[in-house]
């Protein structure tokens, strides 16, 4: 365990510990901006600069809310409940902060200080990326359901149960969704997908890549538990769900988690599809693609955080159908279809292929426009097609609507 | 030498793991030290260069066997374990007699200093070799495995439903 | 490490899976301890594999990997007969369920 080992290992984490939970505390704030913006009220506007008089001198469009915020749940009193499992009541908000925090060493993020560090610290990094991340995001799950029962709360197991079949049940497209984007590349090592879409190449300007983007998006939406998914921290249907009996500071590092949480899944949408640092200007300047990664990451949660403050919330059981039946048949289809589509562009080229270089790019170097339009409209009318159809046969079976009063 | 701090740290994680697992009266608890036991033996597969195998062992056994196992239990009783009633079953004396026994028959080969083959090259801890290998050899094990998950799939939500009464016409879905 | 650390250790994580086996009423626990079980056979297969003569084959992960898709598979399907065998005993206890026995 040489010196240099431990410096280049802290030298790779500790400024993301640093720049993430900034990033963090003006994500919230832009969410209650956000959130309030859209329910027609204006949010936060009193807080400003810190230690000046609010009101009119230096308010800052309520910046310092954050600041003001993590003062006061720090200060909050820590209530645990009589009959509660003191231990498994503190761990879990601590399991659900560390899968988080821990994924976001996984995203080929190109901070200037990371080229000088070991090479075999940056390859134990990125190889194997994509495989890790998911198995370290389904950590998640636990701590959400010790959570859940620790808290001796009815609500709370509800919530508890309710949340984890809905992560364990999205997990599902998730991961199916990554495996086109590692079929296409040919390699889970994140720094390597994320260069196989240099320059406009991005995987969601194909038309597997735009579903599996979609479907990626969805859920990774209910594996953060995040509106319209948000069934197990709903205001207004089970009190908190799994997070009613924390308070203070333990319930911040709920928040925190489940923010990193975001920030996470949405470096991974933007890694796999999104071309991860690929922007105009790159070749110039290379600190612009870390530039370029956190306005891409930045623009996905702005989507989340719109669909939040749009949308209701899904019931249980409509939570849970769509999953099955709809997003895991079209993601296997999916599949299919890009699976086909990479045979139909190669024609017989495949075994002839090298294998070290993205297997999407060699074969459309060299590919018949007519083919690779073909294929374009093909490929979205047969999703196209199916989801609607496996819209159709997931609809209830109900009557239609009669009204008595309205005509 | 940090390999074998490694290894000791994680194989005392292990063991400790599995004995709280099989000795403690409370389910729950049971269960986060089994969880505990297959993330320490993660570990000990990252040691011993089978990356693929250590984010597999927790992606499959943690997020799914652990869950899997915390809702059987939620369905069943004796959750939180604190009624009075005994948790060793009736023969537990000469259950752990040979399991006694059986540690040290498999200690045996164990200990002894047999010609182990010279380690010509550290495996490469990469996926692809274990890729081609799927797809070429082995692509019919593959399919034999898909379809054993899908007759547990059906089997098991087919032994937990029980025998459903057949629905009447008209009721909602 | 060499291999008989490995070894060792995974002769004393089956042990102790057996001891659990053998030893608790519960029919959870009892699958608690056929995982450890099998877990530790899967240690063993990487410790042969990655100590062994031929590590390209990638015999060991293959194995290993087989190995733990029909665990899942077991674990499922042993848990759903545990839901449904309580369905009609009300209890988990394995002393309980013994009316194939004769007196």
């Amino acid at each position: 365990m040489s010196l240099e080992l431990i410096r280049d290992i802290l030298v790779a984490t500790v400024p993301l510990l640093l720049i993430f939970p900034t990033l963090f505390a003006f994500t919230t704030w832009l969410e209650r901006k956000a959130l309030a913006r859209i329910q027609n009220r204006i949010g936060p506007n009193k807080v400003g600069v810190p230690l000046t008089r609010y009101g009119g001198r230096f308010s800052l469009f309520g910046l310092g809310q954050p600041m003001a915020d993590g003062i006061k749940m720090l200060f909050k009193e820590n209530i645990v409940p009589r009959d509660a499992d003191r231990l498994f009541h503190l761990l879990a908000p601590i399991l659900a902060l560390i899968p988080a925090m821990l994924v976001l060493c996984f995203l080929p993020i190109d901070f200037p200080w990371i080229n000088n560090i070991q090479d075999s610290v940056k390859a134990f990094m990125l190889d194997g990326a994509v495989i890790f991340f998911f198995a370290i995001t389904g950590l998640n799950t636990l701590a959400v359901f010790m959570a859940g029962w620790a808290s001796r709360n009815k609500y709370s197991l509800l919530g508890g149960m309710r949340a984890i079949a809905q992560m364990v049940s999205y997990e599902i497209p998730l991961v199916l969704s990554a495996v086109i984007v590692v079929m296409m590349v040919g390699s889970l090592n994140a720094a390597e997908i994320a260069n196989a879409q240099a320059g406009w190449n991005w995987f969601v300007f194909t038309p597997w890549g735009l579903a599996a983007f979609i479907i990626f998006f969805i859920a990774a939406l209910a594996e953060t538990n995040r509106s319209p998914f948000d069934l197990p921290e709903a205001e207004s249907e089970i009190i908190a769900g799994y997070f009613t009996e924390y308070s203070g500071f333990k319930f911040a590092l709920f928040f925190l988690g489940e923010y990193i949480a975001m920030f996470a899944i949405s470096g991974l949408a933007v890694t796999l599809f999104l071309g991860g640092g690929a922007g105009p200007g790159v070749a110039a300047l290379p600190w612009l693609s870390v530039i370029w990664f956190l306005v891409k990451i930045f623009a996905l949660i702005a989507i989340m955080i719109w669909l939040r403050g749009t949308l209701p919330r899904l019931r249980v059981d409509q939570l849970m159908g769509f999953a099955w039946k709809f997003l895991l048949p079209l993601s296997i289809l999916n599949i299919f279809i890009a699976g086909s589509a990479l045979h139909l562009l190669a024609g017989g080229r495949l075994a002839g292929l090298d294998e070290k270089q993205p297997i999407l790019r060699q074969l459309m170097e060299g590919a018949n426009p007519l083919v690779v339009a073909g294929l374009w409209i093909g490929a979205l009318l047969i999703l196209y097609v199916a989801a609607n159809g496996l819209n159709q046969l997931s609809r209830a079976k109900v009557r239609p609507r009669e009204y008595k009063y309205a005509e | 030498m940090s390999e074998q701090i490694a290894f000791w740290i994680l194989s005392a994680i292990a063991v400790l793991g599995a004995l709280v697992a099989v000795r403690k009266r409370n389910l729950i608890h049971g269960v986060f030290a089994l969880m505990i036991f297959f993330a320490a033996l993660s570990g000990l597969f990252l040691l011993l260069l089978a990356e693929f195998i250590a984010a597999v062992q927790i992606l499959v056994y943690i997020g799914a066997v652990g869950i899997l196992l915390l809702f059987a239990i939620m369905l069943t009783e004796r959750v939180a374990g604190d009624d009075g009633r005994r948790m060793t079953s009736r023969g537990w004396f000469w259950g752990l007699v040979v399991a006694a026994a059986v540690f040290v028959v498999l200690l045996l080969p164990a200990i002894q200093q047999w010609p182990t083959p010279e380690v010509t090259q550290a495996p490469d801890p990469s996926v692809e070799e274990l890729g081609h290998k799927l797809m070429n050899p082995y692509v019919m094990t593959l399919e034999v495995l898909a379809l054993l998950l899908t007759a547990a799939l059906i089997g098991a939500v087919t032994a937990a439903q029980g025998i459903r009464k057949p629905k009447e016409e008209g009721s909602p879905e | 490490m060499t291999l008989h650390h490995y070894l060792i250790l995974a002769a004393l994580l089956f042990c102790i899976g057996l001891m659990g086996a053998f030893t608790r009423r519960n029919a959870i626990v009892v699958l608690f301890s056929v995982e450890i079980m099998l877990n530790a056979a899967n240690l063993n297969l990487i410790a042969f594999w990655r100590y062994g003569d031929n590590p390209a084959l990638q015999h060991g992960p293959l194995f290993t990997l087989f190995a733990i898709a029909v665990a899942a598979a077991e674990v499922a399907v042993g848990l759903a007969l545990v839901i449904a065998v309580y369905r009609h005993f009300r209890s988990v206890d394995l002393e309980v369920m013994d009316t194939l026995k004769e007196e």
